[in-house]
């Protein structure tokens, strides 16, 4: 798997990238942006459905997360970026491999709200949301 | 940094996203939490400071990072006042011009915070003795 990730990162030229001077560190502001527009989009609407500032709409906030999967391509692909680089300083690293276990349980939390809630809170105006949608809400944030 | 800055987006972009006649009410209650991260920042930032004061301080990059900032917070300021302001008041283009801006400072934040690390050519003042 490293080999592989290392032949990828050589063949693409990521590693040249990656390895000259500014190569890493805008890489890095690449991924904190893409984290921020996140947790601005996301993050500030897990927030709104757990019970901040009540008095907006959930859909005026809700119609800005198609901006935060934005920023989550944005992570993927700068993600990729680093661990394709250096595969040994991720592959064997248990926040790493935590990191991925919280993004699959962030990926399975979406699907939920989006298979079973979604409705409900677009219906739902500034009314306040029932606990298991709460629970979906904060599962979100903390992943 | 990244609740700030976090705040800021959802702010910004839901004033860039709308028209003329959208209403914001409750946008300003965000503030709350962004203060708060702002106390975040300013405590660990003396922390840095204090435990590297010449990695930071001999470094142009440090400066235009608080400029950036400074600038950037005292814009989510006049954000925060014009949004407490009844709906009808607000100058939706000057207002938006603003959030654009807000914008755009807090992407300088965040790249010249990640290129202090790997910019600064003095990590200990004791060199200098």
């Amino acid at each position: 798997m490293i080999d592989f990730l290392s032949s990828f990162s050589q063949f693409t030229g990521i590693y040249v990238f990656m390895n000259s001077m500014w190569g890493w560190p805008i890489i890095e502001s690449l991924h904190f942006v893409g984290l921020c527009l996140l947790l601005g989009t996301v993050g500030v609407f897990d927030l709104r459905m757990l019970g901040i500032a009540t008095q907006i709409p959930y859909e005026d906030l809700h119609r800005l997360v198609l901006l935060g999967v934005a920023g989550y391509l944005i992570n993927v692909v700068t993600g990729i970026m680093f661990l394709t680089t250096s595969p040994d300083q991720y592959g064997h690293n248990p926040a790493f491999q935590t990191k991925m276990l919280f993004m699959l349980l962030a990926g399975i939390n979406l699907l939920v709200f989006y298979g079973f809630f979604n409705q409900h809170v677009s219906n739902a105006g500034i009314a306040p949301l029932p606990t298991r949608i709460k629970l979906v809400a904060g599962i979100s944030l903390i992943a | 940094m990244a609740l700030v800055v976090a705040i800021n987006v959802a702010v910004s972009l839901r004033l860039l996203t709308t028209n003329s006649t959208a209403t914001y009410t409750g946008l300003d209650k965000l503030y709350t939490l962004h203060w708060l991260g702002v106390g975040f920042i300013f405590l660990s930032g003396i922390a840095l400071l204090l435990a590297y004061p010449a990695k930071a301080l001999t470094n142009p990059v440090f400066y235009v990072k608080v400029a950036a900032l400074v600038i950037g917070l005292i814009i989510a300021f006049k954000i925060q006042i014009r949004l407490q302001k009844t709906n009808s008041t607000i100058n939706h283009s000057s207002t938006k011009s603003l959030a654009a801006l807000a914008l755009i400072l807090w992407i300088v934040t965040i790249f010249k915070g990640r290129f202090l690390a790997y910019t600064n050519s003095v990590l200990l003042a004791s060199r200098f003795y």
